[in-house]
C-alpha cells in the first residue's frame, strides 16, 4: 500500500482521527466522546483507523479486510463486525461439535484458539474471551473439561447478548460453582462463596454492599447442588425465609439476587468501566462524568451488544485517547500475526506457549481474571513472544510452512523485496512506525543484491520478525 | 543493583548506545523506587526453594538411631546407628547423605525440626496445597505464596522478572500470582532467543532488534509506548546474558554436578545466580508431580535411600559451586515437604503419611546447628510426629529476614522469625 499511487489503500493521515481544538477536553465530554464517528477533512478515515478497529473488535486484520473496511466506510465495517458474517452460525455449530470430542482442557484451548483464528465473527470471540477473564472460572480448580467448555459455550452464547441472562446461567453453572468451592448450598449452611465473587467480582466491586448484604443474598441461592457434574436443586435445602439484601425485602431466590444486585448503580458502572478498558484505553480509568451516560443507558436493559456498539462506533474509540493505548495479550499477539499473514496453524502448540506468556485460556491466574496491561510484559515474556514469533515465522516444524511473508506480499502484488518490506509494515502497523525505525528495518528488506532472488523468502521471514517484535506491535 | 550487572548492560548495549537513550534508560540501570515490599538494603539476596512430593521421611532423613521407640517401630527400615552420619548423641544423617553432614559440619545447613501445621490434613494434595499457598484449610486459595510475594514486591512498571520455576514439572501453584508471570526455565538453551535464519546474520539480525525498539519516537506521548521500549531494550540485554550463560553451561562445572535431574536444575539455577538478571527467587523441586516421588507406602528403603542421596549430593554441588564464585553469601536453599511419615512403618516395608517433619536450610548465612527440639516419637498425631513449629514461621523468616519483603502482606498474619540467620 506505499506503492502509492497506485495503491488500493489510502495513505495514513499523521495522527488518528483528532478533533479539532483542545482535544483533551473533548475526549473527556462525554457529549462528543460518545457521538458517532463520522469522517470529515479533519478526522479521515484511514488505514490507521481501520487496522484499530480489527485490533479491538477481532484479532487483527488481513490485507483484504483493511482494504475493504476503506471502502466501506466506518459504519458499515462495524455493522459487519458486530453482525458477523452470514454462516457464523454453521461455522460455530460445528465448532461445539468438534469440542464435544475434546477430552482434555488442552484440547479445548487448541479449538478455541482454532475458532479464534477462523471465525467468521471475531467480535463475538473476543467478547467471549472478555466474559471468560471478566468470570476467571479455570479448569485449575473445575477439573473437568466438559464442565469449563460448557461454561465457555454459556458465556459465547450471551456474549453480545444481555447481561442478565448471562448472570442468571453463570449462577447455575456446575463449573462456576465449582471453581468457586460452591457444590453445596445448604440451606442450615450457606456457603457465601458465591455470593462474594457476584459482588465482588461480577457486578458491584468492593465497598458498594455490606456484609450482611452478602449473608442474605447467601440464604437465598440456597437448595443449589453439583453433584457428580451435574447441576441438582434440592427444594428442601433451599432458605424460603424472607432475606434483606442491598435495600430490598422479600423470599428471594437466584433470580431475584441477579436482578437485585443489578438494580445497583455500581454494577453497570462497573462493567461499563470494564468494557471501556477492554475495547477503548488501559492507561487512565475513565473519569466518572464520562461513563455515566453509558452506565446509565446499559442499566436500563444490560444489552451488552448496544454497549459494545456504541464505544466501536464513538469518536472517542477513533481518537487518540484510544489510539494504541492497550497492551495486546498473549492470543492478539499472536492471532494478530497469523491473520495478517492469512495462514493457518496448528493451535495445539500454541496453546501451550501462549500459556507460558501468561495467557492460558481455561485458566485464569484467579477468579479476577488475567490482571493484563503492564502486567503482561516482563523481560521472559518479551523474550517468550520473540521466540514464538520465532517459530511461527520459522516455516518449519511445529508451525509449517503456512505463515509466509514473501508469498502474502506477492499475492497482493508486491513482488521487489523493497516493495515486499513496505507492505509488511504496512499491513501490521498501517505505518505507524518512526521514519528512522522504518528505514532501519527496511534495509533488511532492501539490501537486495543479487543473493536476493533465492533468499528473498528468508530476508522477509527476518524482516515479519522485527515488525512484530516492535514495541508498536505489541499496543492494540 | 551490582556493579557486574551494570557494566555488563553497558558492555552490551554500547555505552554510545546508552547515553543516545536519553532520558528512556533501562529499567534495571534505574530502578523505580516504587517497588514497595522490598527493603533497598536487601538488595541481592536470593532464596531457593527446593519442593519434595511426596511427604519425605524426615525419620529416615534424621535418623533418631539411639530412639528405642524409633528401633522398635521400624523393625525393616531403621537405619543402624553404626551407619547414620552422627550429629550428636541421639541424630544423624541417613547413611546416603555424606555430603548433607559434611555441610551441616561446615555450618552450610541448618536444620528447622519438627515443623508443620495445626490440623495437619493427611491428604497429598490439600496438604501440598497448604504449603504451596500458606493457608491451611482455605482450599479456594488461588495463589501461591511466592506469587504473592512477588504481586507485593514489583511494580508493573519494571519489566524485570522477581522468580522463576527452574524444573521439568508444570509450573506449581506456590508461585502463582494474581498479577505476577512467573516463567517457567527447563533449561538455559530452551530459553535463549533463536535467530531468525536468513541472509541478515544472527547478531546482525539481533542488534537490529534492539536498535528497532531503541531508536527515539519523536513527538510520542503514548506511555505505554516508552514503557515498551524501555523494556525491550532491556529485555534483549537478558536475552544476550542467557546466551552467554547457555554457551558457558556446558563447558562449566557440570562434570561436577552429579548426574541426577535435580542437580542439572540446580546447575541452571547456579548459572542464572552468576548471570545476575536481578531474580531474587528459584523454585525447584525433586519427586515430581501426582502423590510424589517421596510417597512410599511399601518398600520404601531402595527408594528412599535413592532420592535422598540425589538431594544431599546435589545441593553439595550446588553450594560447592556457589562458594567458590564467592555467590554463597547471597544465596538460602530451603526444602519442605508436605508431610512427614507415620513412625510405625506399615507392614508392606513402607510408612504412612504422618505429619511434622524437618525442613533443611543450606547456604552462606546461617548460624547452623539444630533450631527447634526433635519432636518426641510417642506423643503423636495422625500416626506421625507433632509439631511445635508452624511453618510459616521459617516463611516468616525467610521473608522478613532475608528477602527483605513484608511477611504480614504475604501470609496475611503475623508470625514470628525464628533466629536461624547470620543476617
Amino acid at each position: 500500500m506505499f506503492d502509492a499511487p497506485q495503491s488500493p489503500l489510502r495513505p495514513a493521515g499523521t495522527t488518528a482521527a483528532e478533533p479539532p481544538e483542545t482535544a483533551a477536553d473533548k475526549w473527556s465530554d462525554p457529549r462528543w466522546a460518545w457521538a458517532p464517528y463520522e469522517p470529515d477533512d479533519a478526522r479521515r478515515w484511514n488505514s490507521r483507523l481501520a487496522g484499530h478497529l480489527y485490533r479491538r473488535a477481532a484479532f487483527g486484520a488481513d490485507f483484504g479486510q483493511l482494504e475493504r473496511a476503506l471502502d466501506d466506510g466506518p459504519q458499515r465495517t462495524i455493522d459487519r463486525l458486530l453482525q458477523g458474517e452470514a454462516d457464523a452460525t454453521v461455522f460455530n455449530q460445528t465448532y461445539d461439535g468438534y469440542e464435544a470430542g475434546a477430552a482434555s482442557a488442552d484440547g479445548l484451548r487448541a479449538w478455541w484458539l482454532r475458532r479464534m483464528m477462523l471465525t467468521p465473527h471475531p467480535l463475538l470471540e473476543k467478547m467471549t474471551l472478555f466474559w471468560h477473564d471478566h468470570f476467571g472460572t479455570s479448569n485449575a480448580d473445575v477439573k473437568d473439561a466438559r464442565l469449563i467448555c460448557a461454561h465457555v459455550h454459556l458465556l459465547r452464547s450471551h456474549a453480545l447478548g444481555r447481561f442478565q441472562p448471562l448472570l442468571e446461567g453463570v449462577a447455575r453453572d456446575p463449573a462456576v460453582l465449582v471453581g468457586l468451592g460452591c457444590q453445596a448450598n445448604r440451606k442450615a449452611q450457606p456457603n457465601e462463596n458465591y455470593a462474594r465473587a457476584l459482588m465482588d467480582n461480577f457486578t458491584l466491586g468492593k465497598g458498594n454492599y455490606a456484609e450482611a448484604d452478602l449473608r442474605e443474598a447467601s440464604r437465598a441461592l440456597t437448595g443449589w447442588f453439583v453433584l457428580r457434574s451435574r447441576l441438582r436443586y434440592i427444594e428442601r435445602e433451599h432458605d424460603a425465609g424472607t432475606k434483606k439484601v442491598l435495600g430490598r425485602e422479600g423470599d428471594f431466590d437466584d433470580k431475584d439476587i441477579a436482578r437485585i444486585v443489578l438494580e445497583q448503580p455500581a454494577a453497570s458502572r462497573l462493567l461499563v468501566g470494564k468494557l471501556y478498558r477492554w475495547l477503548i484505553c488501559e492507561t487512565d480509568p475513565p473519569g466518572k462524568p464520562l461513563i455515566a451516560p453509558l452506565a446509565e443507558s446499559f442499566a436500563k436493559d444490560y444489552d451488552i451488544g448496544k454497549l459494545v456498539e456504541t464505544m466501536l462506533r464513538s469518536n472517542l474509540f477513533f481518537s487518540p485517547a484510544a489510539y494504541r493505548r492497550r497492551i495486546k495479550g498473549p492470543v492478539e499477539f499472536a492471532l494478530g500475526i497469523i491473520r495478517g499473514l492469512e495462514g493457518m496453524i496448528p493451535t495445539g502448540p500454541l496453546g501451550h506457549e501462549l500459556a507460558a506468556l501468561g495467557q492460558n485460556l481455561y485458566h485464569p491466574p484467579t477468579v479476577k481474571g488475567w490482571p493484563g496491561g503492564r502486567h503482561w510484559i516482563n523481560h521472559a515474556t518479551l523474550l517468550g513472544r520473540s521466540s514464538l514469533a520465532q517459530a511461527l515465522l520459522a516455516g518449519k516444524e511445529p508451525y509449517g510452512e503456512t505463515l509466509d511473508p514473501l508469498a502474502v506480499a506477492r499475492r497482493h502484488g508486491h513482488r521487489s523485496p523493497e516493495a515486499a518490506g513496505r507492505f509488511l509494515l504496512d499491513l501490521f502497523l498501517q505505518g505507524d512506525v518512526e521514519p528512522g525505525v522504518r528505514e532501519a528495518l527496511l534495509q533488511t528488506a532492501a539490501a537486495s543484491d543479487a543473493a536476493a532472488g533465492s533468499n528473498a523468502g528468508q530476508r522477509l521471514r527476518q524482516l515479519a520478525h522485527h515488525v512484530v517484535m516492535l514495541p508498536e506491535f505489541q499496543l492494540a | 543493583m551490582s556493579s557486574t550487572r551494570r557494566d555488563f548492560l553497558k558492555t552490551s548495549l554500547g555505552t554510545a548506545a546508552l547515553a543516545s537513550l536519553g532520558p528512556m534508560v533501562p529499567a534495571v540501570l534505574g530502578r523505580p523506587a516504587c517497588a514497595a515490599g522490598i527493603t533497598p538494603d536487601a538488595g541481592e539476596t536470593i532464596l531457593v526453594v527446593v519442593q519434595l512430593a511426596g511427604g519425605n521421611d524426615g525419620l529416615n532423613t534424621l535418623v533418631p538411631f539411639e530412639d528405642d521407640v524409633y528401633a522398635r517401630n521400624r523393625p525393616t527400615l531403621r537405619m543402624p546407628p553404626e551407619k547414620v552420619h552422627k550429629i550428636d548423641d541421639l541424630l544423624g544423617f541417613h547413611p546416603n547423605m555424606t555430603a548433607f553432614a559434611r555441610l551441616y559440619r561446615e555450618g552450610r545447613l541448618g536444620v528447622v525440626q519438627g515443623v508443620g501445621y495445626p490440623n495437619p490434613s493427611g491428604d497429598h494434595d490439600a496438604s501440598m496445597r497448604y504449603w504451596q499457598t500458606a493457608r491451611p484449610h482455605q482450599d479456594g486459595c488461588q495463589t501461591g505464596w511466592l506469587g504473592r510475594a512477588v504481586d507485593h514486591a514489583r511494580c508493573p512498571d519494571d519489566a524485570s522478572v522477581p522468580a522463576v520455576f527452574v524444573g521439568q514439572i508444570k509450573r506449581p501453584l506456590t508461585v502463582n500470582g494474581e498479577t505476577a508471570i512467573v516463567p517457567t526455565i527447563r533449561s538455559l538453551k530452551q530459553n535463549v532467543m533463536e535467530p531468525m535464519p536468513g541472509p541478515e546474520e544472527g547478531p546482525a539480525h539481533q542488534r537490529r532488534l534492539v536498535e528497532a525498539a531503541r531508536l527515539p519516537r519523536p513527538g510520542q506521548d503514548n506511555p505505554l509506548l516508552g514503557f515498551l521500549q524501555r523494556s525491550s531494550v532491556d529485555a534483549y540485554a537478558v536475552g544476550r546474558r542467557l546466551e552467554e550463560a547457555a554457551r558457558t553451561a556446558t563447558s562449566d562445572r557440570t562434570a561436577e554436578y552429579p548426574a541426577f535431574q535435580v542437580a542439572r536444575d540446580f546447575h541452571t539455577v547456579a548459572q542464572l545466580i552468576r548471570a545476575d538478571l536481578g531474580i531474587r527467587i528459584y523454585y525447584t523441586e525433586l519427586g515430581g508431580e501426582g502423590p510424589g516421588g517421596f510417597d512410599n507406602h511399601a518398600n520404601q528403603l531402595g527408594n528412599h535411600c535413592a532420592l535422598l542421596r540425589q538431594l544431599s549430593e546435589s545441593v553439595a554441588a550446588f553450594v560447592d559451586d556457589l562458594a567458590r564464585d564467592k555467590l554463597l553469601d547471597r544465596v538460602l536453599l530451603m526444602t519442605f515437604s508436605e508431610f512427614g511419615r507415620t513412625v510405625k512403618e506399615n507392614g508392606r516395608r513402607g510408612t504412612g503419611h504422618g505429619s511434622a517433619a524437618p525442613m533443611f536450610l543450606a547456604g552462606g548465612c546461617l548460624k547452623g546447628g539444630m533450631a527447634g527440639e526433635h519432636p518426641n516419637l510417642t506423643d503423636l498425631e495422625n500416626g506421625g510426629q507433632k509439631f511445635h513449629t508452624d511453618f510459616r514461621r521459617v516463611y516468616a523468616t525467610v521473608l522478613d529476614r532475608w528477602l527483605g519483603f513484608d511477611s504480614r502482606a504475604v501470609l496475611g498474619e503475623t508470625f514470628e522469625p525464628l533466629d536461624v540467620l547470620r543476617v
